[in-house]
């Protein structure tokens, strides 16, 4: 019984990090997608876990809802279907590897014995809507006004770039 | 009353992780060669970093990292579209419904 | 700060003004809200503030660094009389106002006191260039260029984040000065968690992709080729600088108490970047994508006055980056004005063949393209070299003399090729007809011209002010 959770988490962590390795290893792109998609639901999983229900939500509304569902639009859309020439060579993927495998083992060699001091007040309220909108509003106002104009930039500058222009044929 | 996982998961199997999956974009990133998978392989790396600052925030109980993480999940979306746009104006211009283009990408 | 927030605004209005019939008041009306900008950003001068909770400093440094990202902005609207010759398929005033955006972003990465702003500033720049790279619709190598952007940038981006992440992990702050106290007391103890170290090293990582160091640069040259001149010349100026103030600043203040950790590793990144960045630049065959090497190379010279970290490390950075960025404006100026005219293969001719003959065609551009070299190549009486200069001395004081000695070899291998251009300009027949280019054009080309070469002989008065 006092193991549950432990197992919970277990679980959770193999499904995430399998649905991952699909994600790179899949051939076909909606393969990809859709694991993607499950690797998405476990880390809101992991956040309820881990008392941050607000970004669970959101993380299940911004990623898994609007994103992905603007990945599946467009590869259906441009109709990619299996990508059978992968015309990487296998010394560069096995080069990719070895470099992926050096970083992950370099980092957990440093962090192994990362010393980690408890807060001396524990606030279960962390993670909640009350105190994470007062921080956004109060200490990050500036940095969340500006980031309307990042919204205004990549606004204009997708419709200006995916437009039909005068002349060019519709899809 | 602190969260059982704190209690029971020591912090750094959340950073071996999060490392892990970061790690996995990064081999995603340089070993495919298919623009839409090398994206998705860049929207794992940012999770893994959600999944990081979250744990942290968590460990501390310091909402900050929470706060960053909003920010990250804002900025990725606008990304997204641009990055999205950029692929349809391709296809525009190849015009063929097999984007050939996008794997003979010179790295 | 006023800046920022009228440049934002500016941009909205710039895309209204896109709502007019006519085309020729967007570019006087960039051209006068850049100015405006610019007078806000000099009405803050020794004023030190800190804004919302922390999030922003504004300090003489900043208001330096914004000027030179302002002027550079002036400049390059100044040359952007039209944008192709497709006037179906441009939208002047969409570009204009993703600039203006871009901008702002700039000037959130040179004032940021929280890992968060300089993270926002570095997106809305990064998206904006995206964009900007991929304007020219139609050209198949725009778009390219855009799509790898985008890839490496937003791969840039990730490596960046995991580093703010680690570094967070460590210290439980985003603001500079909570890691920096938490910097030097863990270093005086010697108990600085191994965090830090590994956030520190991505942190690095994306910083010096976003600025195009070796051997982090593999995308530039492709970007820089593929990309529209006139863009080009915003991406190798503004990004840069803004890129130098915002590393310098980390480094400096977040970091200043692991120098050591830093300061060897990064060393041996301005070493590989001033050795590749030259050595490639001197095979190039196109004058574009020399000066896509070219200012790799020149990030190598700006990353050895970080890792020298010295007082004067800063005026230098300065100091240099206003010339790099006046020089490097003039050099994309003309060579627009003459691929316009030079056809080769389909398009505009890039090539060094494009500028044989220049100065019988037209002298004043020729002359143009000389200072601008000069400059580049870091020759007396013109800017570049009281740049070079400042940036060696602030090595000698560090006792960086090994690096030192590579610098100033490779400045010589500098001199072979931005020689090359004058050589064809002055020594090789002209071909085809001669090039006009209009008044205004013509206006800012000169004023880059006259700066460099007051900058080279009376240095004194800008440096006084860094």
């Amino acid at each position: 019984m006092q193991n549950q959770i432990l197992y919970v988490w277990y679980l959770l962590t193999a499904v995430t990090i399998l649905a991952a390795l699909l994600v790179v290893l899949a051939k076909n792109p909606i393969h990809s997608v859709l694991s993607l998609v499950v690797t998405f639901f476990c880390l809101s999983a992991h956040y309820v876990l881990l008392n941050a229900q607000f970004l669970a939500v959101v993380n299940i509304i911004v990623y898994a809802g609007a994103i992905m569902v603007l990945f599946l639009f467009v590869i259906m859309f441009l109709n990619l279907r299996e990508y059978t020439e992968e015309t990487k060579s296998n010394f560069a993927k096995l080069g990719a590897a070895v470099v992926g495998g050096v970083t992950l083992v370099a980092i957990i060699a440093a962090l192994k014995k990362v010393q980690y001091p408890m807060p001396m007040r524990y606030d279960v309220r962390t993670g909640f809507v009350e105190t994470l909108g007062e921080v956004l509003f109060r200490d990050y106002l500036l940095p969340f006004e500006l980031v309307t104009v990042l919204f205004f930039v990549a606004m204009v500058g997708a419709v200006m770039l995916g437009k039909r222009e005068k002349g060019e044929r519709h899809f | 009353m602190i969260p059982e996982v704190v209690q029971r998961i020591p912090l750094q199997y959340y950073i071996f992780f999060a490392s892990a999956l970061f790690v996995i974009g990064i081999v995603g990133v340089l070993t495919r060669r298919n623009a839409i998978i090398i994206f998705m392989s860049v929207e794992l790396m940012l999770n893994a970093v959600n999944l990081l600052l979250i744990a942290f925030s968590t460990y501390r109980s310091d909402p900050n990292g929470q706060v960053f993480v909003f920010f990250i999940m804002a900025v990725a979306a606008a990304e997204v579209a641009v990055g999205l746009a950029i692929i349809v104006m391709i296809y525009r211009n190849v015009r063929s419904v097999d984007i050939g283009l996008l794997n003979k990408l010179k790295w | 700060m006023l800046s920022i927030i009228s440049l934002s605004i500016f941009g909205i209005v710039n895309l209204f003004l896109g709502f007019l019939k006519s085309r020729r008041i967007l570019l006087p009306a960039t051209l006068l809200f850049l100015i405006v900008a610019l007078i806000l950003n000099s009405m803050d001068w020794n004023q030190q503030a800190l804004y919302f909770g922390d999030m922003l400093r504004v300090n003489n440094v900043f208001v330096n660094f914004a000027g030179i990202v302002l002027i550079t902005a002036l400049l390059i609207v100044g040359i952007s009389r039209h944008f192709g010759n497709d006037e179906e398929h441009t939208h002047p005033a969409e570009y204009y106002a993703i600039l203006l955006f871009s901008v702002t972003g700039a000037l959130m990465m040179i004032g940021f006191e929280n890992l968060i702003m300089l993270f926002v500033g570095v997106e809305v720049l990064s998206v904006a260039m995206y964009v900007l790279t991929g304007t020219d619709k139609r050209n198949i190598r725009s778009n390219e260029a855009a799509l790898k952007y985008f890839l490496m940038g937003s791969f840039a981006t990730g490596l960046l984040l995991f580093g703010v992440a680690m570094v967070y992990g460590a210290t439980g702050s985003f603001k500079l000065g909570g890691i920096a106290s938490y910097v030097q007391m863990a270093s005086m103890y010697g108990a600085v968690s191994p965090l830090l170290y590994v956030g520190l090293l991505f942190l690095f990582i994306g910083m010096l992709f976003k600025v195009s160091a070796a051997p982090f640069h593999f995308w530039t040259p492709d970007v820089y080729e593929g990309a529209p001149t006139i863009f080009t010349a915003f991406m190798s100026t503004v990004v840069k600088t803004a890129g130098f103030a915002a590393f310098y600043k980390i480094a400096s203040t977040a970091f200043a108490g692991v120098y050591g950790f830093w300061a060897q590793s990064l060393a041996v990144m301005a070493v590989l970047t001033l050795l590749i960045g030259n050595i490639t630049a001197a095979y190039q065959g196109s004058f574009k994508r020399m000066m896509a090497y070219s200012s790799i190379s020149h990030a190598g010279y700006l990353l050895l006055a970080v890792v020298a970290k010295v007082p004067s490390s800063q005026s230098a950075i300065l100091f240099y980056s206003l010339s790099y960025s006046l020089a490097t404006v003039a050099a994309f100026g003309v060579l627009m004005a003459v691929s316009e005219s030079r056809q080769f293969e389909g398009r505009g001719d890039d090539r060094y063949e494009a500028f044989n003959g220049l100065a019988k065609t037209n002298p004043l551009l020729a002359f143009v393209l000389t200072v601008s070299m000069l400059s580049l190549a870091g020759i007396p009486l013109t800017a570049g070299f009281w740049g070079k200069f400042f940036i060696f001395s602030a090595a000698v004081q560090a006792n960086l003399t090994s690096l030192l000695v590579i610098a100033v070899l490779m400045s010589c291998v500098g001199i072979y090729y931005y020689f090359r251009v004058i050589i064809a300009m002055y020594l090789k027949p002209a071909e085809g007809e001669g090039i006009s280019v209009s008044a205004g054009f013509t206006l800012t080309l000169v004023l880059t011209t006259v700066l460099t070469l007051l900058l080279g002989v009376f240095p004194d008065v800008v440096k006084n002010i860094f």
